[in-house]
């Protein structure tokens, strides 16, 4: 279907947004949202929350949408192209967090599949169930967990095998039943919580504590999980936009993406809210708890005692723990999808890329599985190998949004510096404000395919908010890890942060020192026909390896034919 | 000059700048980690810039951090200058004298005694000797039989107690304040002419106590605090310096005595900042009998004849030290020959040998020197063998039944006539020895007989010891040896001496201590003090410093010694108990109650007792798929308030309800960690509950309301018409905009008819 040597495409818009929902929606969105709003007073914490959607997660997808949708290449092939021949190695980092995230994402996608297999199978809505104890046993049987890992990955490939349309078609499909397995939920939840009177659940999500709003604490947590749910930055948006249609609007879309991520937020947070106040005597304590621990230990528990039973509570559970496997399988798919984007684009075979991610998800994946299950003090069985992971490369994500402002200030810099010289330009400082600031927007966003004109504001945002936004949250994330961290420096602690440095610098370094092998090999452009691409502007615009698919690469001739057959 | 000088009150040391450093520098262990944290913290440019430069330099950095963890603060940064150089504020800083950079003579010390006495006349009350009159023995005794042999002086001392020129007056002792309900205590610095540590901590106490006597809550050190490091440990870590801010000081200046002990007793910021309520309250409850130097005429002898200024250097490792009894010109009885030079080769009795209890025992004792044989043999090094001479021996027949010394003093009717130790062999031959005699068996406020001084203290030089009974005996253990031992070790944790029964440094006869223990059943103790005989005057003050505690404590025992020892030694503090988390009731809506069931009989103290808290919440950094993480804010403590219509049992019967309110808001979730300490009498001992370094936990419930209905209702409205509203706008934009493009059902229906 992609082997004519021509542009692998999206269908049609939705297409592109429900692949960009669905990576955008994951797990994070279902159960780490209710908690939040949870810890962090309720409907205090929306007001951050929405705030820097705004402000953090619109504009950056908007910056990758432009981005991809201009180089038509993956992450290596953005940076290459964005950001100069030389920091090519920044892509292969975004793309490789994505990857190694996804090495143990899909072991976590395994339980929730386990879990639906459990809800539907009524093994967790009897008499006398223990959640704890159905927990503890999955978890330490290693081929269980495995066999579930296994599954997540082979429907993975098998969903992405064939490209973009195919990718588009498993999205639509599971989002749409994920809107409908939410609903239901949320309907199901709503009628718990009115049965004790009022609908306190959703009146706590919705309650502005105005004293609360002066503690920073709820500030940074809304920025976290702004940061984190939306995937914004993560690279996600510059793979999917390579498949965008020539003339997509790359601001609508980003609007739609962000608004979308958040309303399956509010109806998750509101549905799993009304369920644990319906019935739990302290549900705040229920829902601040741990992590893991409130979406397969509490949530069983309290979807156990859903109205029309037996049939409700087995809906409610089978539905739930469906439309959670839904959203981190369609995060999965963008996952393996960022990698093997980046394989194809340097030339390799699309369903041998494809088998080689697969392969390396499940073996590099299988210690998250089974290493170091412990017991937390509670008798709570947990993944320590897995939360490690998620500590290392959780954070780095954070760089690859860092990176792709660096390609935008760069980009800013240049372009009024040669604007300066070919005389178009201002010179000076208010120069520089004026024309340099405003290139990228100018050149990549306002292309003439938007509905919207995207305005000065988001200039202020890439320049001044996120700088200072991004540092807040790796101070705030350092110190906070310094202050309550025991041995935090001591580099055989796997929660210090001395590993975390340690495995980021080695990652780094390696890359870095990798960039002059990338940077040799030809990339290769998915350009639709007529759209508009040129990147001879950009700092790696000149160079004679990039070229359009189906096209030769000087010197790699071969691999044009191997490219296409 | 001078008088401008002393009239600047002490009071307007620096004290705002070190507030800040206090703030900084907090409570202890946590807060000193918050401190090295904000120190360690990488800053923000390298973070977001060079991230991979500082991995590479992880193992660095960790070496750095471990650096600066040595790395502390320096005294400037703590304290204000005064307590730094050791300027006490009771005078000012070039009277070397009182700042104890020189040491007193007899002369100045009595002025001033004589000039508190003359500012404090409310508590102080100055004498020099007793009256006189008929003595506990039936003796006639005239004032002048309390003064010296050689130079004519009765030991100045001086009384101590509020309200001193009220209460009874004595008509033999001569001093007013006698209460029946205050408890006496009597402490004895200088038996010893050449130990001149003795009497120096005792005037130091005289000090401390003029000046600290209803100054509730000064600030001793300038560091913002109050009352935060009392003497001794007590806190119960096992740390002396209980609130860190020595331990916070960098390393260089961690022992500022240089005694080789960083952060023990004498070191700057150590013990720094006691209770002037704990000293006002002893006052209020204490008659104190302080007498800095019993032997007069031995200290005047050895300061101006025997050991020439300075007397470190000329008598490095001895000097006088009896008194100037003239053995040579007396018999048997003493007669005073003024006339007479003292011959250091013979005269002169050691005043702690001659106390009649056991005197001239067999182990230790030294027997009487036969009259005008003080020449030593030959071979025998000069006068070594008189310096412990106990004096002569009395063949009078005390108790005129005409035998003579048929029942020496040792708590025993040896002749079994039904009295006791009525015709003793010797002792209390001295004017110094009877002036203590005297002064105990007159100072009878109760009327019944027996001493009022339940617990008694006596400072000598040196070796950094705790001495308690026996001393006469070896390989013997007195009835209260416990008990003697317990306060002993308590006094030698102070001061990080070593704690002993007095024979076992070597067996003495006839001392302070064996007589008042044994005759009059008081705690008595004998604290060896400091390295040296004549310590150097540089050391003086820290030395003095290290050794003040013990003269409080002993006043605070004063009340019951035994009933203190035996409540601590049997353990009824374990009897209190603080409830645990699950015995918790939370209220609706304010603090938290938290009750600590205190033994009836257990002398608590409400004004020092409290309970210490802190929350701990569910951390930032909670992981998604691990345990929850919490993080944990510093103690804080509230007062305790005894709960008057309640009790609570305690294993031995009931016990009294103390009550602190703990501040949790409504809205809080998360845990409490709470833990108390329990307070005795005057504050200096402190219990904590669970036990030490531990405490309870109480899972927190959110206890607010859940939210308004009509802020919810507009707050749903404001997200619904933000996210579902703008993600509605977007969609249509999209499909309206894109008439022509294809309908993406329609696509893959199609596609799948395909």
């Amino acid at each position: 279907m992609s082997d004519e040597g021509q542009s692998d495409q999206f269908n049609g818009r939705l297409g592109l947004i429900f692949a960009s929902i669905g990576a955008a929606i994951g797990t994070g969105n279902i159960w780490r949202f209710p908690r939040m709003v949870g810890a962090n007073g309720g409907g205090t914490f929306l007001v951050p929350w929405l705030i820097f959607l705004f402000a953090w997660s619109i504009p950056l997808v908007i910056a990758e949408y432009a981005m991809g949708k201009r180089s038509r290449t993956g992450t290596i092939g953005t940076f290459r192209i964005f950001a100069g021949k030389k920091f090519a190695w920044m892509g292969l980092w975004t793309a490789w967090i994505s990857t190694a995230i996804g090495f143990y994402y899909a072991v976590v996608s395994g339980w929730t599949i386990k879990y639906f297999q459990l809800g539907i199978s009524g093994a967790l809505t009897g008499e006398n169930v223990d959640t704890t104890e159905v927990w503890n046993a999955f978890l330490q049987s290693p081929g269980q967990v495995i066999f579930f890992q296994f599954l997540v990955i082979v429907l993975t490939l098998a969903a992405i095998w064939k490209g973009a349309k195919a990718i588009e078609k498993v999205n639509f499909y599971l989002m749409i039943s994920l809107f409908a397995l939410l609903f239901l939920t949320l309907f199901l939840s709503l009628w718990m919580d009115m049965e004790d009177g009022s609908l306190d659940g959703a009146m706590f999500m919705f309650t502005v504590d105005f004293a609360m709003l002066k503690e920073p604490e709820v500030w940074i947590n809304g920025l976290s999980q702004s940061a984190w749910s939306c995937s914004a930055g993560m690279g996600m948006c510059i793979t999917y936009a390579v498949y965008m249609s020539k003339d997509e609007d790359t601001v609508l879309n980003a609007f739609t993406m962000g608004l979308a991520n958040n309303s399956i937020s509010i109806i998750a947070g509101l549905a799993v809210l009304s369920a644990i106040f319906a019935v739990s005597p302290d549900p705040l304590a229920t829902v601040t708890g741990g992590s893991s621990a409130i979406t397969f230990l509490a949530l069983p528990e309290v979807f156990a005692k859903a109205p029309f039973a037996p049939i409700g509570p087995l809906f409610m559970m089978a539905g739930f723990f469906l439309a959670l496997s839904f959203a981190a399988m369609t995060s999965m798919i963008s996952t393996v999808e960022l990698c093997v984007r980046n394989f194809v684009d340097h030339g390799y075979n699309r369903e041998k890329s494809v088998a080689l991610t697969g392969v390396a998800l499940f073996m590099f994946g299988i210690p998250s599985a089974v290493m170091w299950i412990k017991l937390d003090s509670e008798g709570v069985a947990f993944p320590e190998f897995l939360e490690v992971q998620d500590h290392i490369w959780g954070y780095g994500l954070m760089f690859s949004g860092l990176f792709i402002a660096f390609s935008i200030w760069k980009y800013g810099y240049l372009r009024w510096k040669s604007g300066v010289e070919a005389g178009v330009a201002p010179p000076g400082f208010k120069g520089y404000l004026g024309f340099g600031v405003s290139a990228f927007r100018d050149d990549f966003i306002n292309t003439g395919d938007n509905d919207m004109e995207v305005g000065r504001w988001w200039d202020l945002l890439m320049y001044l908010a996120f700088p200072i936004l991004f540092s807040v949250l790796m101070i705030s994330y350092f110190s906070d890890m310094i202050a309550n961290t025991p041995d935090v420096w001591d580099p055989t602690n796997p929660k210090g942060l001395s590993i975390i440095l340690l495995f980021w610098g080695v990652i780094a370094a390696l890359f870095i020192s990798f960039n002059k092998f990338l940077i040799q090999r030809p990339l290769y452009r998915n350009i639709p026909e007529g759209a508009e691409v040129d990147i001879s502007s950009l700092p790696g615009g000149d160079d004679d390896l990039v070229v359009a698919r189906g096209e030769d690469a000087p010197g790699f001739e071969y691999l044009t034919v191997g490219n296409s057959a | 000059m001078v008088v401008l000088l002393d009239s600047v009150p002490y009071g307007d040391m620096p004290t705002t700048r070190t507030l800040q450093e206090v703030e900084r520098f907090g409570l202890g262990d946590t807060m000193m980690q918050n401190g090295k944290v904000i120190r360690t913290r990488p800053s923000f440019g390298v973070l977001i810039v060079l991230p991979l430069l500082l991995s590479l330099v992880a193992p660095i950095a960790n070496a750095g951090a471990a650096q600066e963890q040595a790395t502390g603060y320096a005294p400037e940064d703590i304290w204000s200058d005064d307590y730094n150089n050791m300027i006490f504020p009771w005078a000012s800083a070039n009277d070397r004298v009182l700042q104890f950079k020189e040491y007193h003579s007899y002369e100045t010390m009595k002025n001033r005694m004589l000039r508190l006495a003359e500012e404090n006349p409310d508590i102080f009350e100055f004498h020099e000797g007793m009256n006189g009159g008929t003595n506990a023995r039936g003796e006639e005794v005239t004032a002048n039989a309390y003064e010296g042999w050689y130079y004519g002086h009765a030991s100045p001392w001086m009384k101590i107690t509020a309200d001193v020129q009220d209460g009874d007056y004595n008509p033999f002792v001569g001093d007013n304040g006698n209460y029946a309900d205050r408890h006496d205590v009597m402490i004895v610095g200088n038996h010893h002419a050449r130990e001149w540590m003795s009497y120096t901590v005792a005037i130091m106490q005289l000090e401390v106590i003029a000046f600290s006597y209803g100054n509730i809550g000064y600030d001793n050190d300038g560091d913002g605090l109050i009352d935060e490091d009392p003497w001794g440990d007590a806190n119960g870590d096992g740390i002396l310096d209980d609130d860190g801010d020595c331990l916070g000081l960098d390393a260089s200046f961690q022992d500022s005595n240089g005694d080789g002990t960083a952060c023990g007793p004498g070191d700057l910021g150590v013990d720094e900042d006691y209770s002037e309520q704990f000293i006002t309250d002893l006052v209020d409850s204490r008659e104190i009998y302080l007498i800095p130097m019993l032997n007069v005429d031995g200290n005047i002898y050895d300061r101006e004849v025997f050991c020439p200024a300075p007397a470190w250097e000329s008598c490095p490792s001895g000097g006088w030290r009896k008194n100037l009894r003239d053995n040579t010109a007396t018999g048997v009885t003493p007669l005073p020959d003024l006339q007479e030079e003292v011959d250091e080769d013979c005269d002169g009795v050691d005043l702690n040998r001659n106390y009649q209890f056991e005197w001239g025992a067999p182990l230790g004792a030294t027997g009487p020197l036969i009259p005008g044989t003080c020449t030593p043999a030959e071979g025998e090094l000069d006068g070594s063998n008189n310096d412990v001479y106990n004096g002569p021996v009395d063949d009078r027949d005390n108790d005129g039944d005409g035998q003579i010394n048929e029942d020496h003093v040792d708590g025993k009717d040896d002749d079994a006539d039904g009295v006791t130790d009525e015709d003793w062999w010797g002792g209390n031959s001295e004017p110094e020895t009877k002036f203590i005699q005297d002064l105990t068996e007159m100072n009878d406020d109760t009327g019944d007989g027996s001493s009022e001084f339940k617990a008694t203290l006596t400072h000598h030089s040196y070796s950094e010891l705790i001495l308690y009974p026996w001393g006469h005996c070896t390989d013997c253990q007195s009835p209260d040896h416990e008990q003697l031992k317990y306060h002993g070790q308590q006094m030698a944790d102070m001061t990080q001496y070593s704690n002993l029964q007095s024979s076992d440094l070597y067996p003495t006869s006839g001392d302070f201590c064996d007589w008042h223990y044994g005759v009059h059943g008081s705690y008595c103790y004998t604290s060896e003090i400091g390295t040296a005989f004549h310590q150097h005057e540089d050391d003086i003050d820290h030395i003095a410093v290290r050794n003040l505690g013990t003269g409080f404590y002993i006043a605070e025992i004063a009340d019951s010694p035994r009933e203190r020892a035996d409540l601590e030694i049997a353990n009824i503090s374990q009897q209190n108990y603080l409830a645990p988390g699950d015995k918790v009731e939370v209220p609706e809506e304010g603090d938290i109650p938290v009750d600590l069931c205190v033994a009836n009989d257990f002398p608590y103290s409400e004004s020092n007792s409290m309970i210490e808290w802190r929350t701990v919440k569910p951390s930032r950094l909670q992981s998604d798929y691990g345990p929850r993480e919490w993080a944990t804010t510093a103690w804080e403590s509230v007062p305790v308030k005894a709960v008057m219509d309640e009790t609570c049992s305690v294993p031995s019967g009931n016990g009294t309800i103390l009550r602190g309110m703990v501040p949790i808001s409504e809205t809080a979730t998360g845990k409490l960690h709470y833990k108390a300490t329990v307070s005795t009498l005057a504050g200096s001992d402190l219990f904590q509950y669970p036990s030490d370094g531990a405490y309870y936990e109480l899972d927190l419930s959110y206890r607010a309301a859940y939210g308004s209905v009509i802020g919810s209702f507009l707050m749903f409205g404001i997200t619904a018409s933000f996210v579902w509203g703008g993600l509605a706008v977007c969609l249509r934009m999209m499909l309206s905009d894109d008439e022509e493009a294809i309908d993406l059902t329609d696509a893959l229906l199609e596609e799948e008819k395909k």
